[in-house]
């Protein structure tokens, strides 16, 4: 049988630096490789390499027998489910602690109850709370909960990757921890941990060190009871699906989107009774300017996902960050019509038709332009709106296209 | 050896710009709506050829960097991008006085050429800033190496969107099959003026290398610092 998880002579660069140089690591079905090493060895690249989340240099990382990302970019979703902590913990504060869980659990294409689980934390009265009203300590249990969950739903083996999952957890809950770590290990899931905690080191049957890329096993570690985790199947939330969802409850798109179409509609009704003097083309302009306008700030998503590195934690689990799907359709269809009851103009089902393509378009283009820059260390700082005037000339093109 | 480049490019320029007041023939009222402001023609052409060639220069670092990972390539880029920029500006800025004065306003929407030209500078100005913006690191240049390719793609599309789009914009003026439609001092003129250009904008792109040059070495030095200390 195949390692569930293959780190084949891989080299990465961090900044100006090779963190990883011909880095080999194996991880297979009942194993549990603990990743030690000092402060900047290396160990978090190591975890990020083998979720897939950063471009190599050289080699490559298999998830089975699946090539997931090699050095020339080839990248595609491995057959594993994958449960992943990252030092960050991945999670939106605009959550509920049970739906984000569930939904976590439900990537593998199973889920079991959580109930149990947040009990076993002592969270379970704050399961239909939101995530931004927990401690950062409680927040961390749901994101190491979030890792575990979908590999104790799972029959088949798993691979679970978890940087620092004790963090901030107090000892009571690290107890919890290294139980659950141990049951999954005697069901056959691969395990690989980074951390400085001796008591999770406790658990691993090998260790890895970063810096000499060795691989050691180490004493049995004790196993424990098993737990009994009854799981059913369950659909898998799509990013365009947790996307939607999450733009309903944040009213994200309102904010920016909703808005520039109501004060692009709002500044043309201001300027008075001109409509009905310009030509067709300018007609048409105006028409659909809410609709690009709206589709011009881009998906807001993209922004709200870089807390706690949500959207990496996506990109690995999801296999893709969460968007707005086809909500732009319905915005561009609404505000072209209200723009064209606001000019006074007849309905016209083509406009409204082209109003929410246009808004679709450029706002995922716009998205396209946003993600381009989420691996620099400053993505907000890198001024992604000035490349959206290059959506201004198909804007004339398309507008000259239809008068004519 | 940079400087001595640039100086002679400055020069070059200076000449041609006294050259192009002062000895340059005009051109026939009849054609032009304003024909003085024709000869900023001879600023504004030499300028846009520069910045074809600075930004040839971005797409030829920005490969390099992306398929050799190769320094030398990244300060090619990073003087492409910056020589793209200067240059840039210099084109539509000289640009929107000449539309002012000859279409009656400074730009044209509907303009292929005017547009693309617009945006490449535009690019420019996003890779220059967000670069700046950044620590140096693979991810960055990664990225704005990327966005160094993609905008490359509006350099053929800018050279060749007078010959298909013909809207407000002139179309070629030398280069064609009928052997061009300038007169010989005009010629000259311009020939002289785009070789300063060219010099003036390979000083330029040399003096930026050995600057990021030695930004990279201080950098290294600082890093040797730290551990060190």
């Amino acid at each position: 049988m195949a390692a569930l998880l293959t780190l084949n002579e891989v080299e990465v660069r961090r900044g100006m630096d090779v963190v990883l140089r011909n880095h080999h690591l194996s991880v297979s079905g009942g194993q549990c490789v603990a990743l030690v090493g000092a402060n900047g060895s290396g160990k978090s690249t190591v975890l990020e390499v083998s979720a897939g989340l950063l471009p190599l240099e050289k080699g490559s990382v298999l998830h089975g027998e699946t090539t997931v990302i090699d050095h020339e970019g080839r990248r595609r979703n491995g057959p594993l489910t994958l449960g992943l902590t990252l030092q960050k913990n991945g999670v939106l504060g605009s959550e509920v602690v049970e739906e984000h869980l569930q939904m976590a659990c439900s990537m593998g294409g199973t889920s079991t109850e959580a109930a149990p689980f947040l009990e076993a934390f002592n969270l379970k009265h704050r399961a239909k709370d939101l995530v931004a009203h927990l401690s950062q300590g409680q927040v961390r249990k749901i994101a190491v909960l979030s890792a575990l969950l979908p590999a104790f739903a799972s029959d088949e083996p798993c691979l679970v990757l978890l940087d620092e999952p004790s963090t901030g957890l107090d000892d009571d809950a690290v107890k919890v921890l290294c139980e659950w770590l141990s049951v999954l290990r005697q069901r056959g899931h691969g395990l690989l941990v980074a951390t400085h905690d001796q008591r999770l080191l406790g658990q691993a049957t090998h260790l890895h060190a970063v810096a000499t890329g060795a691989t050691e096993p180490c004493e049995a570690p004790k196993d424990h009871p098993e737990i009994t985790t009854p799981s059913s199947p369950s659909r898998r939330c799509s990013p365009a699906a947790f996307g939607v969802k999450t733009h309903f409850q944040t009213m994200l798109w309102l904010n920016s989107n909703g808005m520039a179409a109501l004060l692009t509609v709002g500044i043309l009704l201001a300027m008075g009774t001109f409509y009905p003097n310009l030509t067709p083309l300018q007609q048409l302009g105006f028409l659909l300017a809410p609709a690009f306008a709206a589709g011009l700030c881009g998906e807001p998503l993209v922004a709200a996902m870089r807390e706690e590195r949500a959207a990496s934690w996506w990109m690995a689990v999801g296999g893709g960050v969460p968007h707005a799907g086809g909500m732009p359709l319905m915005i561009g269809a609404v505000v072209t019509a209200g723009a064209s009851v606001g000019f006074e103009e007849p309905l016209n089902g083509l406009h409204v038709l082209v109003g929410a393509l246009l808004c679709f378009a450029v706002w995922h283009g716009v998205r396209f332009m946003q993600l381009a820059t989420v691996r620099l260390a400053r993505p907000h700082a890198a001024m992604v709106g000035l490349l959206t005037p290059v959506l201004i000339l198909p804007y004339a093109v398309l507008v000259d296209w239809l008068t004519r | 050896m940079a400087s001595a480049v640039l100086f002679v490019g400055f020069g070059g320029i200076g000449a041609s710009m006294l050259l192009a007041l002062l000895w340059a023939p005009s051109v026939s009222i009849d054609a032009f709506e304003s024909p003085a402001a024709q000869r900023i023609f001879y600023w504004h052409v030499p300028a846009a050829w520069a910045a074809f060639i600075a930004f040839g220069a971005l797409f030829i670092g920005s490969a390099g960097w992306l398929f050799k990972r190769s320094d030398r390539m990244w300060r090619l880029h990073v003087a492409g991008s910056e020589a793209g920029l200067a240059t840039g500006l210099m084109t539509v800025w000289s640009g929107c006085v000449w539309g002012a004065a000859e279409w009656g306003t400074p730009w044209d929407w509907t303009d292929v050429r005017l547009n693309t030209f617009g945006l490449l500078t535009l690019l420019a100005i996003y890779v220059v800033l967000g670069r700046n913006s950044q620590p140096d690191g693979v991810e960055t240049r990664d990225t704005f190496a990327a966005f160094g390719l993609y905008g490359f793609v509006l350099v053929p599309l800018t050279y060749i969107a007078t010959r298909i789009w013909t809207i407000r914009h002139p179309g070629p003026v030398v280069g064609t099959d009928d052997g061009g439609s300038i007169n010989g001092e005009m010629g000259l003129v311009l020939l002289f003026s785009a070789i300063s250009f060219t010099v003036l904008i390979v000083g330029h792109m040399m003096a930026s290398m050995r600057l990021t040059d030695l930004e990279q070495k201080l950098e290294r030095l600082q890093v040797q610092t730290d551990k060190v200390a």
